[in-house]
């Protein structure tokens, strides 16, 4: 008992001496957090998804992509002459080590900016570090918005971008009636809000909403009730591994594709390739990108890709195209920067305040002109519809003739508008990094 | 407890134990920099979840899988307690609700507006709830896989209520306090040599009344219902008050370590209340050694040091070297690296003639 | 109309119940053998039935092997694989039960690590004959003929493990080292082959379930990791006995289907597993303990 009484009082010194020096409530003074970069040294950027685990069939390509994309990017003789150098990390498809590899790759390696995340939880398992030390993050997919952080730029579709062509699409084609189901979580329900809106605007009525665990595997009671309601068309916001389990059960249970065809939001060319083509043939996919759109740039990017070490899959599906994107919304900005303040004195935050605005064309971008949006920084982008056909690629059957705008709060007009300095609620309030 | 071996001698334990101590309390002052300081904070509270593992495992003998529910419940009151620090008059709910549908706060965040009934919450809830569950299953004198097997369908069940409730707790998404932990004015920045003391400090104290709790006569009858539970019941022992209690207080270690991992992270999701996050910290515990509170501590440190050192380069296969390792850990040394170190300590500085412990209980403890 | 509806459609959800509790029951199969038996917390079970449908990809995609045929041979894969580990790990542990649950933990990381590296992280398909893949409507109900099939495997595989049981040599001295092993011992029955064999059919019964899994899900590393904690529970609340789990198996079945008829899936399950854990606070011992001590 002797040693404890010890051992307390050696550590209510330290707590006493640490609480009496003045630098200890805050990170050290002198430290430099913030990157910045240097006359002919590399541009470090982070790399941050996960390669192994659960998480890693989606986010795996992600990482290729990158890789392919900032090769490309250097052989062209690198971003204001200066190579990329990415710091690629492995977040296990565990969300405390992305919070921790995020820390790593801000403070260890001083990157200026991280690409990186793909579900929603792991965003925001980073985005306090992100925000914390003023850092900037590429987020390349499709996600709920409802969110208005200056620290991160989107590349992916909202919501309010996904379904806007979708729903009126299946309703004109295929009747009122439509059936939501979803993955139990925050993306699906968010989407279907959005869903709800064009649904009202063409008169279409919704018969059913389920949700399945996340990840779960038996859709036996959801299609039992999908029977019950007798829907024209299901709208599906399922994602992952559980999205080859509903589609085969689906057709498992006797409904068939071309009397009741399943649209959906992230059934790509990879999900129908892994349940096999039979189960998807039919079924509708609403995305920015497909594998089989037929223009120059995509054909290049394919080819290029494909014939690249980096192919593992021989797929580019959506979610990758969306990462390639990033990389030169990366570069087009970091450009813009170096023009605007030398390249030693651009940081993260200069980074990310100048890219509003920045476009890719054609030639760059495989899914056509995109463009950042300057108030809230996700992208302006043209949603397209694909039907999958017998051998699991999409046929581009509808296609928005202009850019849609990303509207993060579109359903929640109450809440305020997302602009570049936070959330302005109605009443001119502004609200920084609204989580 | 006499023997020969120097390893179960209790003032050498406790001198190793101080050893530790001064090291954990000692850190800030040689290391400086903030991501390291931070993560061997989180280190700190991993081992905290050891240590409460190694109370209800090692010294109960009663295998727990559910220690997430109390390190996961009081992660959330946390989060809850430091999102509503940022809640204003003019935003007084937390922004995902407002997603969720909720035009008010709802009831059960309305305590969490004052931090203080926020913290005692956070740290009394999951510990009563948890020593609520203990004693139900104890009453009914579950014991042996039977525990195990509760406490993880309590954890799943627990999960998949957090995961449903969206509104009040944004699903999967988990809840991400926009700011540190204002304690009396001050923030505590998760990256300070002052979270990082926080940490050490309670890490130290807990795991000081935990040994001196084992060492006295609690700890005794703990290990006589360990080896034999009917006969300590028909010696006149209530085995069900000690299960129960240990059970509990294991709870609130966890619990703890559950509030400073929020205050560190600046986050909680289901991930928490995960199946393999909760196993994880048995095999912490396994692999330092479930009889010693030190080496599960110490398994701990070293499993997420490796983790976090040789996890990049390792990619999928580092986690089959852990399974490998854990399993040939688990064949041939049950009680962990500890039987090491008691095998090489006896080795060394065997101290008087022939072992006369044969006859001795091995102790629960070891330095 | 709309009263006519809904009891149609709980109707369904009850005939439904019949097919989710057969699932229940044939991953609860195995479980039963070796926990029921041994006495060991396989904590790689659910592994085992991910290994079942892998065997069963590499014999459709790689050797062309019907699908009806995969199902003994996946029984017969993992039952050697089971058994490769009982000889290697297991046997060492027989005296230390929670050790096995931790090894046998090792054991499923190993597992899901193992197939990562040689199969890839992708979800991989499995195809069935088209007879199959049909779907049935009696009246009111509808079902899908792969459940019906299911229904049927689970029902003829319980039948064949309860004769096997009650009617082989190795049957008997499995239930005699049950009950007692000292006096089976005595009676000159080989306890550590008796162990091995029900481990082995346990795992096999595994593969079995996963031969089926595989088709209905989705193939993935870690597709077995839902399926521990669920036949766990069967197991423990069917109290070890192949009758307790065939009880248990169903009641939960049924009730899941009932629950999220009501509600949904995922508060379907997370009240059964605070049913299950308040079921065993009154009888710790399950619904049909085998008729005697173990450990």
């Amino acid at each position: 008992m002797k040693t404890t009484r010890r051992s307390f009082s050696v550590g209510a010194a330290s707590t006493l001496a640490a609480i009496a020096s003045p630098h200890i409530w805050s990170k050290k003074s002198g430290e430099a957090w913030g990157a910045t970069l240097k006359q002919g040294e590399p541009i470090k950027v982070g790399v941050l998804f996960s390669l192994t685990g659960d998480l890693a069939v989606p986010e795996a390509d992600s990482t290729y992509v990158l890789q392919y994309a900032f090769d490309e990017i250097n052989k062209a003789g690198g971003i204001a002459g200066q190579p990329v150098q990415p710091v690629i990390i492995d977040a296990k498809s565990d969300f405390n080590v992305y919070s921790q590899k995020m820390k790593e790759l801000i403070l260890r390696d001083k990157v200026i900016a991280v690409f990186g995340c793909y579900t929603s939880a792991s965003r925001k398992a980073v985005l306090p570090t992100v925000i914390e030390f003023d850092s900037l993050l590429y987020y390349p997919t499709c996600y709920e918005g409802a969110e208005c952080v200056q620290n991160d730029i989107c590349t992916g579709p909202l919501p309010n971008q996904h379904s806007r062509d979708l729903i009126p699409f299946m309703v004109k084609h295929f009747g009122k009636k439509v059936f939501f189901v979803g993955s139990n979580y925050v993306w699906p329900k968010e989407s279907n809000k959005d869903a709800k809106v064009w649904l009202n605007g063409v008169g279409g009525e919704l018969v059913g909403e389920e949700y399945v665990p996340l990840g779960g595997a038996d859709f036996s009671g959801v299609l039992n009730k999908i029977r019950e309601a007798k829907p024209n068309f299901i709208f599906s916001t399922v994602v992952g591994a559980s999205t080859i389990a509903f589609y085969k059960q689906f057709k498992q249970a006797g409904f068939s594709s071309s009397s009741m065809p399943i649209a959906a939001l992230t059934t790509g060319e990879i999900e129908t390739r892994a349940m096999g083509a039979e189960f998807g043939a039919g079924h509708f996919l609403s995305a920015p990108y497909f594998m089989a759109l037929d223009t120059p740039t995509n054909h290049k990017f394919v080819n290029g890709f494909l014939s690249s070490p980096y192919n593992h899959s021989s797929v580019t599906h959506y979610n990758m195209e969306e990462t390639y994107n990033s990389a030169y919304v990366f570069k087009l900005g970091l450009e813009k920067a170096i023009a605007q303040y030398g390249v030693e004195d651009v940081t993260s935050r200069k980074l990310r305040d100048i890219s509003g605005g920045v476009t890719l064309d054609d030639s760059i971008s495989p899914e056509g002109k995109i463009w950042i949006d300057s108030d809230n920084f996700n992208t302006w982008l043209t949603p397209k519809i694909g039907q999958c056909q017998s051998d699991g690629s999409f046929k581009i059957v509808a296609q928005s003739p202009t850019q849609i705008q990303p509207l993060p709060y579109f359903i929640y007009p109450a809440l305020g508008v997302c602009t570049a300095d936070g959330l302005k609620a109605p009443n001119g309030t502004i609200q920084k990094n609204v989580l | 407890m006499t023997s020969s071996n120097l390893y179960h001698n209790s003032k050498a334990q406790w001198a190793v134990y101080a050893v530790f101590f001064i090291i954990v309390l000692a850190v800030p002052a040689v290391i400086d920099d903030s991501y390291t300081l931070n993560l061997l904070a989180t280190f700190g509270v991993f081992a905290m979840l050891a240590l409460s593992v190694s109370l209800v495992w090692g010294a109960g003998g009663v295998l727990t899988l559910g220690q997430g529910v109390p390190f996961g419940l009081a992660a959330y009151c946390m989060a809850m307690t430091m999102q509503m620090q940022a809640q204003t008059p003019d935003s007084p709910m937390p922004p995902f609700m407002a997603n969720n549908s909720l035009t008010q706060l709802p009831l059960m965040w309305e305590p969490f507006k004052s931090t203080t009934t926020g913290l005692l919450i956070a740290l009394f809830f999951p510990t009563v709830l948890w020593t609520l569950f203990g004693g139900l299953m104890f009453a009914a004198r579950v014991h042996g896989g039977f525990v195990a097997v509760m406490t993880l369908a309590m954890l799943s069940a627990i999960g998949l209520l957090v995961l449903d409730i969206q509104p009040y707790t944004d699903g999967a998404n988990g809840i991400t306090p926009p700011n540190a932990l204002l304690i009396a004015g001050h923030s505590i920045d998760p990256y300070s040599p002052t979270a990082y003391i926080i940490v050490a400090v309670a890490l130290v104290v807990l795991a000081a009344l935990s040994k001196a709790l084992l060492a006295g006569k609690f700890g005794l009858v703990t290990h006589a219902i360990r080896t034999d539970s009917e006969r300590t019941r028909f010696l006149g022992y209530n085995v069900f008050l000690y299960q129960t209690l240990l059970f509990g207080i294991a709870g609130f270690i966890a619990s703890i370590a559950g509030c400073l991992f929020v205050m560190l992270e600046q986050y909680v999701s289901p991930a928490q209340l995960d199946v393999s996050f909760s196993v994880g910290m048995v095999i912490w515990t396994g692999v330092g050694g479930r009889a010693s509170l030190l080496w599960a501590m110490l398994g701990a440190l070293l499993i997420n040091a490796g983790q976090t050192v040789v996890g990049d380069t390792l990619l999928n296969t580092w986690l089959l070297f852990l399974g490998i390792f854990f399993i040939l850990v688990v064949r041939f040394l049950p009680k962990g690296l500890a039987g090491v170190a008691e095998w090489l300590v006896g080795f060394f500085l065997r101290r008087r003639g022939p072992a006369q412990h044969q006859a001795v209980a091995p102790a629960h403890e070891g330095g | 109309m709309e009263h006519m509806i809904f009891s149609a459609g709980f109707a369904d959800a009850l005939l439904l119940g019949l097919s989710v509790a057969s699932t229940w029951l044939i991953a609860a199969l195995g479980l039963t053998i070796v926990y029921g038996t041994i006495g060991v917390i396989n904590m790689a079970h659910g592994e085992f039935i991910m290994l079942g449908a892998y065997a069963t990809y590499v014999l459709e995609s790689k050797l062309h092997v019907p699908f009806l045929l995969c199902l003994p041979l996946s029984f017969l894969i993992v039952a050697v694989i089971g058994l490769l580990i009982e000889r290697l790990l297991i046997r060492y542990l027989y005296d230390r039960p929670l050790d096995t649950l931790l090894a046998t933990w090792g054991v499923s990381i190993v597992l899901i690590q193992a197939v990562r590296l040689i199969f890839g992280s992708d979800p991989l398909y499995l195809s069935v004959p088209n007879a199959l893949n049909q779907n049935w409507q009696l009246g009111f109900f509808s079902i899908s003929v792969f459940r019906v099939f299911i229904l049927a495997v689970t029902l003829a595989v319980s039948a064949a493990v309860w004769l096997f049981m009650q009617r082989t040599r190795f049957g008997m001295q499995i239930r005699a080292v049950t009950q007692n092993r000292a006096m089976a011992a005595s009676f000159g029955i080989n306890q550590k082959r008796v162990y091995a064999g029900a481990f082995a059919l346990g795992s096999g019964l595994a593969g079995l379930a996963g031969c089926m899994f595989g088709v209905l899900n989705i193939v993935l590393p870690n597709m077995g990791s839902g399926y521990v904690v669920q036949a766990f529970l069967v197991v423990v609340s069917g109290g070890g006995s192949l009758v307790g789990s065939v009880i248990s198996g169903g009641a939960v079945g049924e009730l899941q289907s009932i629950f999220s008829y009501f509600a949904d899936d995922t508060l379907a399950l997370c009240i059964i597993f605070t049913l299950i854990v308040i079921f065993l606070r009154f009888r710790p011992q399950g619904l049909i303990a085998p008729s005697a001590s173990r450990r």
